[in-house]
């Protein structure tokens, strides 16, 4: 970098999102501290307005994003010294850490109030996370990754113990930031080898002058893989995946469920991204465990779980495994991957907006015996929640399906016959425990639990957007679905251009 | 199979018997609440009634002459996956489709006054399932058909779990997880034979058969028999997993223990659909897909699923005969039937071929029939115990007169229709392996046991039981649903040849595919250079 025209090089565009968002968490918090002294306006609409400039600011970042990757674009903020790239990959990423901060918003509005937890910097804080996010996904260098991974879970551990009064939220937040920040430094000692070894800090860089023949490096490259694989909750390295699902506040939980998982995967992609290379030779190799351990430990334990949010935590340990059959497969499976992020959002966003719905008298109703009778009480409800799960599990006519024979599809291609049996075996395990709640909802009477009243609208509207996007995308996953905009949503191809972006 | 090319498209009464039912359900769900339950009821009846007329059109512009598949539709779905919207029926399809369409207004009729909860979302299922059917038997494409095949088990889960007996839940689970355990093993077979499929032609399709003008269907497909490919790329795997995903829905010996608990807890309508349709997913699945596809390794395994099969004729007659419970017994002897369906398609000649088709037909008939009769009996006395009961012929005399019809037609009698089916089987049995069909035979005699068994002990002797004595007969609703499923037994038991004549093409198209199969793995017994280089051809093709 030449000192001497240090404005040259520079393309804002590259991190227009990123800034956008940061931005938009600015304007909360200062809006905040006006709004909450203003006596006339009630607590909901305080939420309100600060909800709109979150949701401007997001729209804002996504129009900015989808702009980019319909264009195809490619830009880098420093030429000199590549940092970020917003190209195909990082704008397809964000669009999806996006659209699940824009959703999470909307679902946490009457949430809170519920909660009794209605501060504003609940929004500057899933902003500022998002931003982190969306550092992470265009980040080209192995520091930016760091400086993202940071910015991301920084304020996701204020927001698990957001809920203060409650023990457990209190108990989430403390052992996410342990195991958290733990993770961080596993992943920057990591980057220290890498860097030690090859003299590269840029991605590309390291991917090229990887000797694989040097222990440091492959332990390098094993912490890195370590610390992201403690964001996507891959056992064994989602300890803390149960309690702080259960702990957290729901909409939280929801949120982090969905981006970080999406923002942490894309990371990793990009790390193992291009063609078969030593780096991504020996990637495969510890993932190849990583995911079939993920998928059977995920599964087994979920059967047991009497706890809905905890019962979805070890789904997403499951899920996580799924995804990374994915990355065993090699470039054709980068496609598969993103869309499956993109359907996971969805489904799993839609199931805990569901939870979130249903809270009632200040707490979460998200023990399994709390669904007993839904299906009468509130038949709506008790719909929405059978279509999520069964998204999940990957019934056909669900986006869940579509994301999992792709996944399949890969592993068979690359001859990963044991990868995909395991992943079948499985599958059929995760019907038993996604039914278990229809089962409650719809085969048990209801107890004694009166309704809460009504459905508000801001929940109404995620809980819709999740099941047009489940069904929609299941259906029609490559657009063709007559109506105008629909018509060209060609969502599945649109991943797998994203993921060719990577090579 | 290979060479079939399907013609000329033609319209779209395909697709509108298929999705007919859903689009009711569809209807009648948009008016949310507002609207009353007998008006639902009705309006399902309608909807369902309106698609059996459209199936008879479908029977009165097919030309029983023709090969290949007609009322064919495709349109582009996901192309760049191989994946279309595309229907299409030859006789059999056309068959088990009168008999889905036939049975579903019946079902819905003969059961209505059984639900009497949460009736609205119980009818919306029984049209949601009627889709699921319907699209399976006319799918040729294999992701449409997993679709449908997997999307029909939720309304059943629904309908067995929350209108169910006292161990529903249990039982629902298990139909669902027993299914979902066969069908992945079947998408992973699927995906396999794509995969082979666009690495010998490098273009992606999951259709199986070719349209004019379109790429090659899955059926052109060259598997490998054995030795080159991985072994998981070969004939025998890839059968055995597609095979497996049917045999658990036949249900074959050992994989039936879903089928008792399902049956007894599901309500009477669940028990007629089940019985009558959704078994003979997993035979026409054998029939459609696993067969054609790989028929080397059909011809391999075909010994053991006629052992199955006869184990499945044997054991589930034995266990029928020691029944307490009626419906119990019948669904026992669903097993001893499906057997009869699944020793006449591997028997791989013309005539078990025929009878098995014909008696998938017969069997959803008969036992439809008699699980609607156990369910009026049970509406009446809320038991199904044999030993309730005695004498119940002299109160309920039109009852007890269509239930011997039903239960002569399920035993195999001489002018009804399950006599046509199991001698058709028989034969093509005694044609094929007489090892198989001597003891088959021991199996009708068997089912003429338990059934006359059941039906003295329930219909008559003095009537001892006081409860019995005041039984009503049956009303006109009962006597209508039922009068019209007999009609058929008569006529396929008197005049098979309208039906017969819907299976001759398909049927002789199926046996010479298996039997260029079975020629195929002579010549690789005899002439193992001559077989390997048809092997390469594949395996060359296929790196």
């Amino acid at each position: 970098m030449s000192p001497a025209s240090p404005a040259m090089n520079l393309d804002f565009s590259a991190i227009a999102p990123v800034a956008i968002v940061a931005m938009g968490a600015m304007a909360v918090l200062v809006l905040e501290v006006f709004l909450a002294r203003m006596r006339s306006l009630s607590e909901f609409h305080v939420s309100v307005a600060l909800a709109l400039v979150a949701t401007l600011a997001l729209v804002l970042a996504l129009g900015t994003a989808g702009q980019a990757f319909l264009q195809g674009t490619s830009s880098v903020f420093n030429a000199d010294n590549p940092m970020l790239r917003l190209d195909r990959f990082s704008a397809f990423a964000t669009v999806v850490v996006g659209i699940g901060a824009l959703l999470s918003v909307w679902m946490s509005m009457q949430y809170l109030i519920e909660l009794r937890i209605n501060h504003g910097e609940h929004y500057a804080l899933l902003l500022i996370s998002t931003a982190g996010m969306m550092v992470l996904v265009a980040a080209v260098d192995i520091l930016t990754v760091f400086l993202g991974l940071e910015i991301l879970s920084l304020p996701i551990y204020v927001l698990a113990g957001f809920d203060r009064r409650k023990t457990t939220s209190n108990e989430a937040a403390m052992k996410y930031f342990l195991v958290g920040t733990f993770a961080t430094a596993l992943l920057l000692y990591g980057t220290a080898l890498l860097y030690g070894t090859t003299g590269e800090t840029g991605l590309d860089g390291i991917r090229a002058a990887f000797p694989s023949d040097n222990p440091l490096a492959l332990a390098g490259l094993g912490l890195v893989v370590v610390g992201l694989a403690f964001k996507v909750s891959a056992a064994p390295f989602h300890q803390w995946t149960p309690d702080v699902y259960e702990g957290a506040p729901t909409s939280v939980t929801g949120f982090m469920s969905v981006t970080v998982k999406a923002a942490a995967f894309a990371a990793l992609l990009r790390f193992a991204g291009g063609d078969v290379e030593p780096a991504a030779e020996n990637l495969g190799r510890i993932l190849w465990g990583i995911a079939l351990l993920s998928m059977v430990l995920g599964n087994i334990t979920a059967v047991v779980q009497d706890n809905v949010k905890r019962m979805l935590a070890w789904s997403a340990v499951a899920h996580a495994g799924y995804v990374l059959v994915g990355f065993t497969a090699g470039a054709p499976g980068h496609g598969a991957v993103l869309f499956y992020l993109a359907a996971y959002l969805f489904a799993n966003l839609g199931a805990f907006a569901v939870i979130v719905a249903l809270a009632d008298r200040g707490r979460d109703q998200d023990r399994i015996e709390s669904f007993a009778g839904l299906a009468r009480r509130r038949p709506g409800m008790a719909a929405l929640m059978t279509l999520f799960l069964l998204s999940l599990a990957g019934l056909p006519g669900t986006v869940g399906f579509i994301a999992k024979f792709q996944i399949f599809s890969v592993a068979v291609r690359a001859e990963e016959l044991s990868l995909a049996i395991v992943a079948v075996l499985t599958t059929v395990v995760s019907f038993y425990y996604y039914l278990r709640v229809p089962v409650w909802m719809y085969m048990r009477d209801p107890g004694e639990t009166p309704p809460r009243a009504g459905l508000d609208t801001p929940e109404a509207a995620v809980l819709s957007a999740c099941a047009i996007a489940v069904l929609l995308l299941g259906f029609f996953p490559n657009g063709g679905f007559p109506v105008p905009v629909l018509q060209d949503a060609t969502v599945l191809a649109w991943a797998h251009e994203a993921a060719a972006a990577l090579r | 199979m290979d060479g079939v090319v399907v013609g000329a498209l033609d319209g779209s009464l395909l697709g509108w018997v298929t999705l007919l039912p859903l689009a009711t359900a569809l209807l009648l769900g948009a008016t949310g609440r507002r609207l009353p339950e007998a008006v639902w009821k009705v309006g399902a009846l309608a909807g369902s009634t309106a698609t059996f007329g459209l199936a008879l059109l479908l029977w009165s512009g097919f030309d029983a002459t023709r090969t290949g598949y007609q009322f064919v539709e495709r349109t582009a779905w996901l192309p760049q996956y191989g994946i279309h919207w595309f229907v299409g029926i030859d006789g059999i399809s056309l068959l088990l489709v009168l008999l889905t369409t036939f049975l579903l207004p019946l079902t819905l009729l003969g059961a209505w006054n059984e639900v009497r909860r949460s009736v609205r979302s119980f009818v919306f299922h029984m049209l949601a399932l009627e889709t699921g059917m319907i699209g399976a038997f006319v799918s040729l494409n294999l992701f449409q058909f997993y679709l449908f095949w997997e999307v029909m088990l939720v309304p059943m889960y629904f309908i067995i779990g929350v209108w169910g007996g006292p161990g529903r839940v249990q039982a629902a689970l298990k139909f669902f997880l027993y299914t979902v355990l066969g069908s992945l093993f079947m998408l992973i077979a699927m995906l396999v034979v794509y995969d082979l499929h666009l690495q010998q032609f490098a273009v992606p399709n999951l259709d199986l058969v070719q349209v004019a003008g379109g790429a090659p269907g899955l059926l052109d497909t060259m598997v490998p028999r054995s030795g080159e490919a991985p072994w998981w790329r070969t004939q025998t795997w890839l059968f055995a997993a597609f095979a497996l995903a049917f045999a658990i829905k036949v249900p074959m010996v050992p994989l039936h223990t879903w089928l008792p608990d399902a049956h007894v807890e599901a309500p009477t309508a669940g028990s007629v659909v089940l019985a009558g349709v959704l078994l003979k997913m997993g035979t026409y699945g054998f029939v459609r897909f696993a067969l054609p596809l790989f028929p080397d390794a059909a011809v391999a395994f075909a010994p053991w699923i006629l052992g199955l099969a006869l184990v499945g004729i044997l054991y589930g007659s034995l266990v029928a005969m020691v029944q307490s419970d009626v419906k119990k017994l019948i669904a026992y002897s669903s097993v001893a039937h499906l057997g009869f369906v699944m020793l006449g398609m591997f028997a791989f000649n013309v005539e078990g071929l025929e009878g098995s088709v014909l008696q998938m037909v017969n069997h959803g008939l008969s036992t439809g029939a008699l699980f609607l009769l156990v369910g009026m009996l049970y509406e009446r006395r809320h038991t199904r115990e044999i030993a309730e009961f005695g004498g119940i012929a002299k109160p309920m005399p039109v009852y007890a007169t269509l239930f011997g019809i039903a239960l002569f037609a399920s035993i195999g009698l001489p002018a009804l229709n399950g006599f046509v089916g199991e001698l058709l089987i028989l034969v093509g049995a005694f044609a094929a392996d007489a090892r198989f069909a001597v003891p088959a035979v021991f199996g009708v005699v068997l089912a003429a046991a338990y059934m006359l068994w059941m039906y003295r002990r329930v219909f008559f002797g003095p009537v001892e039981n006081p409860e019995n004595r005041g039984l009503i007969d049956l009303d006109v609703r009962e006597r209508f649903v039922l009068v019209a499923l007999v009609v058929p037994m008569f006529w396929i038991g008197l005049h098979p040849r309208p039906f017969l004549s819907l299976l001759h093409a398909p049927v002789a198209e199926l046996v010479q595919a298996v039997e260029r199969g079975s020629a195929a793995s002579t010549v690789a017994a005899e002439r193992p250079d001559g077989a390997a280089a048809v092997r390469d051809g594949a395996a060359g093709s296929a790196r």
